[in-house]
Formats: C-alpha cells, structure tokens, sequence
C-alpha cells in the first residue's frame, strides 16, 4: 500500500459519486452519492497525513471536522427532504419542476 | 488571560443568536422582545466593529489563528450591514404574508440562523489556516439551506432548499477535494506555510486542487458553468432571504476567493489570473444574457447577481491592496442596491405577484418608491453620479493595472447589455401604464424610513471618496 494507490481509491470514489449523483434520481440516492465525494477527500486527507505530510496531525484532524460538518448537513439535507415528501409522497427528483425559466 | 478588544465584536455576534433565540423561551409567542433584542444586538455589533481601528499590514492575531485585518474588519461591516438590512426587510413577512404565500412565523430563530451565516462569513475573513477557512465556509452556507425552506407550507420553498442543498453539498465535495490535494501539496494545513510551499514551486497536485477550489467556489459565488441553481433557489426562497442569500453568501464567497488568491495562492497570482479572466468574463456575459429574457422580478435579480458576480471577478486580477479596496468598495454599494430594489419588490409582492407586469403604474400611484427603484437599478447598472459606476470602475481599474484591457473591455460592452434589462425595468415603472385597478400599496414606517436612508446611501456613497480610515477611528480609544 502506498500513496498513489490511496489517492487512486480516493479519486475513484469521488467518480463514483458525481457518477451516481448524475444517474440517481432518488434523493436519498443523491445524498449517499454525495457522502461518498465528501468520504474520497477524507480518504485523501488521511493517506497525505499517513504518508507525506509533515503536519500530519493537522490532515487527521480535518477529517474529523469534515464528518461532523457533514452530519450537519445531512441533517439540514434529511429536514428539507422531509418536507418535500409529506408535499409530493415521492422522493423522485424529477418532480422538482415548479422553478423552471 | 485578558481578551484583546478587536474580538469582542466578533465574540459577541457568536454570542448573539443564542441571546436572540434563547430570550424567546422566556416571553410568549407574539412578544416583540426577541425582535428589539436583535436589532440593539446588531446596531451595537456594527458601532463596535466601527472602533476598530485600522492596523494595516498582516493584521492583528487572536491565539495566533484568528487574524483580524484591515479587509477583515470591512468585510465584517458589510456582512452586518447586509444582515441588519436583511432583519429589517424579513420582518414584514412574519407580520402578514406576502401575495399568495404563506406567512413565516417564528423571527427569532430566522435571525438567528442569518447571525450564524454572518458568523461563518466572519470566519471566512479570519482564518488562517484551511480548517478554519473550511468550517467559515460552511456555517455560512448551512444556515442558508434552512432560511430558504423556512416556509414549510410553501411549496416553491422546499423545492428551491433542495435543489440548493443538493448543489451547494456537491460544491462542499469539490472544495474539500480541493482542500485536500493543497494539504498534499504542502503538507501543511497553514496558511503561511501553504505560500512558502507554492512560492518555493509548483507541481501538476497544486493545479488539480486550484482547479477542485474554483469549481466548489464557484457554485457558491455562481460562476460560470456553476450557476445553474441560483435563478431557482431566488425565486424559490422567500423574498428575504433571496435578499440575504444575494448579499451575505455572495460576499461570503467572495471573500474565500479573495483570502485564497492573495493568500495562499498569492506566488502562483498571475498564474492562475488567465482562469479567473475565463470566469469572470464567461460570467458576466451568460448572467446578463439570461437577465435578457426574464419577467419575474425575483428570477431577474437572480441572472443580474450573477452577473455582478462577474464584476467583481475582474478585480481579482489586480494587485492585493487595489483588489480588496474596489471589491470592498463594490460590496458595500451592491449591498445598499440590492437591498434597496429588494425593498422595493417586496413591498410590490406584498400586494401583488412579483413579474414586470405589476410595476405597472408605480409612477403615478406611489412617485417615491419609482425613484427608489430607478435609484437602485442605475445605481447596479452603473450609471456615473450613483454609487455604483464608481465601484464598477475601480474593479475595472483594478483588473486594468495588470493589463487585462481585452477583458475590460468586454466587461464594459457587457455593461451597455446590462443597461438595456435595467432600463426595462425602469421602464415599467415609469412608462408603462396600468392595465385596470391598483391594489394601493400601503408601506410602513420602517419601510419609509430604510428606502429613504438606502437612497441615500446610494446617491452619497458615489459623492464620498472611499473611507480609507474606519470611520469613528479619529475619536476612539479603543
């Protein structure tokens, strides 16, 4: 195991997710593709602390905020979703129609 | 240990949303204290931040990762001011609702929330370090996400939150991965350290994570391939916080863009400025070209945000202190225009729907608000006595300095574009005429009395030479 291989796996995560974020039509698909994105940058902090960095606490640490900034998120996310399904009883993306030009 | 007196401002607008949302658990649902608490709170925020005096140079520290600098200390003063505007606009809508809109309910913790967002825009400006820049970045969009779907009964709203959300996480990823390819690169999360590694060399990892940077800031401040979102999410969101959303997260973006390019980045500066040109020129054109075509008011203020955010794009190619001083100049006028045309539309929506159609006639029935209305629009047009023309030109001055003329001339053709949609707006307010009755438009005294001081402001701001020094620094012992 070395650097580039952790930055490969990385990097295909983070294909994987805007991947899956352009194909999925279910929120709750869309989300996990976007936790996926957010977990390839934390993959990447870890393997630079690991590996290279001569900081290497600080890289550990930012993933640690980057998981708690990202429950944020997913909580503000799961509110707002919420709200669209008791609307629509449909968590399908394409009914986001209503705002168009 | 004694807390040195330039954090206070800041301390106290961390402290300040748990004030404003915790004195509601002791009055009962109609009282007016929480609302009172918050105005004193913000007036008293903005006075203090007035005090600080000017230090030049790097700036003062805080624990030697809080830096509080000269555009730190602007940057705050425009974020207050656009969130005192955007507490004083908000709070018509708790009081009735707006035509064919539920009401909102439930103030306190809707200024709370934009306290948060003014706090991580503070952040933002103080950081020193990417996990603080990061998490800046982040308590100023978060907040955000919630206003635009404060009204659960609206429809429109929660789509517009979704939308948003989905977008803005999506840019989160892309600046993360950004974030940690920088890390990579200089093996280091300070700020400081990061430039000593860029200026000691460059490698194809720094550019991946310039390229990551700008996409995700690039959602965020709307750029080019990026802005998809924004013309939803404004009309979606209700109408203050499509004010807020349009001054505070633009100003917020901007800063990052700004800390990042004379910051980290500053060695590679002229590098990457054949980028930033791109944007900001692609930007500006497809803003004002979507602006072209719209009728709703909403959705147009959204394309011309846009396009703004163009503008103020093309000051970054210019040296550090001309930047920061044409894009604090342009912040603070495009703040008072933009909140003043927003006032404008919301007394409008209050009353009827927010399209062209319904400026019908404003001359005749309500001659002050038309003129506040042409006032704001020339003012963001840039047309020469208001404020505007002149923050226009010192962002085109600054990119000009380094020789960009090409792309300033460009951006100021794309100005005579921008002339024509704000000059139909004005149009229907002064020379179109009403097709039937008029609901009569009844304004409060607060409304009265923020039209007349923000009209002013515009005319006054473009007379005044830019206030170089803080302005009660004179007479300050702080």
């Amino acid at each position: 195991m070395n650097l580039m291989n952790c930055l490969i796996l990385a990097f295909l995560l983070f294909g994987i997710g805007v991947w899956g974020l352009m194909r999925r039509r279910h929120l709750i698909g869309m989300l996990i593709s976007i936790e996926l994105m957010l977990n390839a940058a934390n993959i990447n902090f870890i393997s630079f602390a690991y590996f290279t960095a001569q900081d290497s606490t600080a890289g550990a640490l930012f993933s640690i905020f980057v998981i708690a900034v990202t429950a944020c998120e997913m909580a503000i996310a799961l509110a707002i979703i919420v709200t669209m399904y008791r609307r629509h009883h449909s968590l399908d993306a394409d009914q986001l129609r209503d705002l168009h030009d | 240990m004694s807390i040195p007196n330039f954090i206070i401002p800041d301390l106290l607008l961390l402290l300040f949303p748990f004030i404003v949302i915790g004195s509601r658990l002791f009055c009962d649902a109609k009282s007016n204290v929480p609302w009172r608490i918050a105005n004193i709170g913000f007036l008293l925020i903005f006075m203090l931040l007035n005090f600080i005096p000017l230090a030049g140079g790097e700036g003062r520290f805080f624990i030697c990762n809080w830096r509080v600098d000269d555009f730190g200390v602007f940057m705050r003063e425009v974020l207050v001011v656009s969130a005192i505007l955007g507490m004083w606009f908000s709070k018509d809508y708790f009081m009735h609702a707006a035509a064919g809109k539920p009401q909102m309910h439930q103030i306190a913790e809707f200024i709370g929330a934009i306290a948060f967002a003014t706090f991580g825009g503070v952040t933002v400006v103080s950081a020193c370090d990417t996990i603080t820049f990061f998490l800046g970045l982040e308590i100023a969009t978060i907040p955000m996400y919630a206003l635009t779907a404060w009204n659960k009964r609206d429809q429109l709203g929660s789509e517009a939150a979704t939308k948003y959300i989905l977008m803005g996480s999506v840019a989160t990823a892309f600046e993360l991965f950004g974030f940690s390819y920088l890390y990579g690169f200089a093996g280091s999360l300070h700020f400081d350290a990061i430039q000593s590694a860029v200026a000691a060399g460059t490698s194809p990892l720094l550019w991946i994570a310039v390229l990551f940077l700008f996409c995700g800031i690039g959602f965020k401040l709307t750029l080019f391939p990026f802005y998809t979102w924004a013309p939803d999410v404004y009309e979606g969101a209700p109408t203050p916080v499509t004010a807020v959303l349009s001054v505070t997260s633009k100003a917020t973006a901007i800063a990052f863009l700004v800390v990042l390019v004379y910051g980290p980045l500053a060695p590679v500066q002229e590098q990457i400025a054949p980028l930033i040109a791109l944007l900001a020129g692609v930007t500006l054109f497809v803003g004002n070209l979507g602006a072209l075509k719209q009728y709703r008011l909403r959705r147009f203020m959204a394309y011309s945000s846009i396009a703004q955010a163009g503008y103020i794009m093309v000051a970054l190619l210019g040296t550090a202190a001309m930047a920061k001083t044409a894009i604090i100049y342009y912040l603070f006028v495009y703040a008072v225009s933009n909140y003043l045309a927003f006032f404008v539309f919301g007394i409008i929506g209050h009353h009827r729907e927010e399209i062209f159609d319904s400026l019908r006639g404003l001359s005749k029935q309500n001659p002050s608000l038309a003129i506040a209305l042409a006032i704001s629009m020339f003012s963001l047009a840039g047309i020469p006595p208001l404020a505007g023309f002149f923050g226009k030109f010192h962002l085109f001055f600054s990119g000009a300095t380094t020789g960009h003329y090409m792309l300033i001339a460009f951006a100021v053709l794309n100005n005579v574009l921008a002339l024509f949609y704000y000059l139909q707006l004005v149009k229907s307010a002064w020379v179109d005429e009403p097709d039937g009755h008029l609901n009569p438009l009844r304004l409060t005294r607060r409304q009265r009395g923020v039209i007349i001081l923000l009209s002013c402001a515009v005319v006054v701001l473009g007379f005044l030479p830019f206030l170089s020094d803080n302005i009660f620094m004179g007479f300050s012992g702080f």
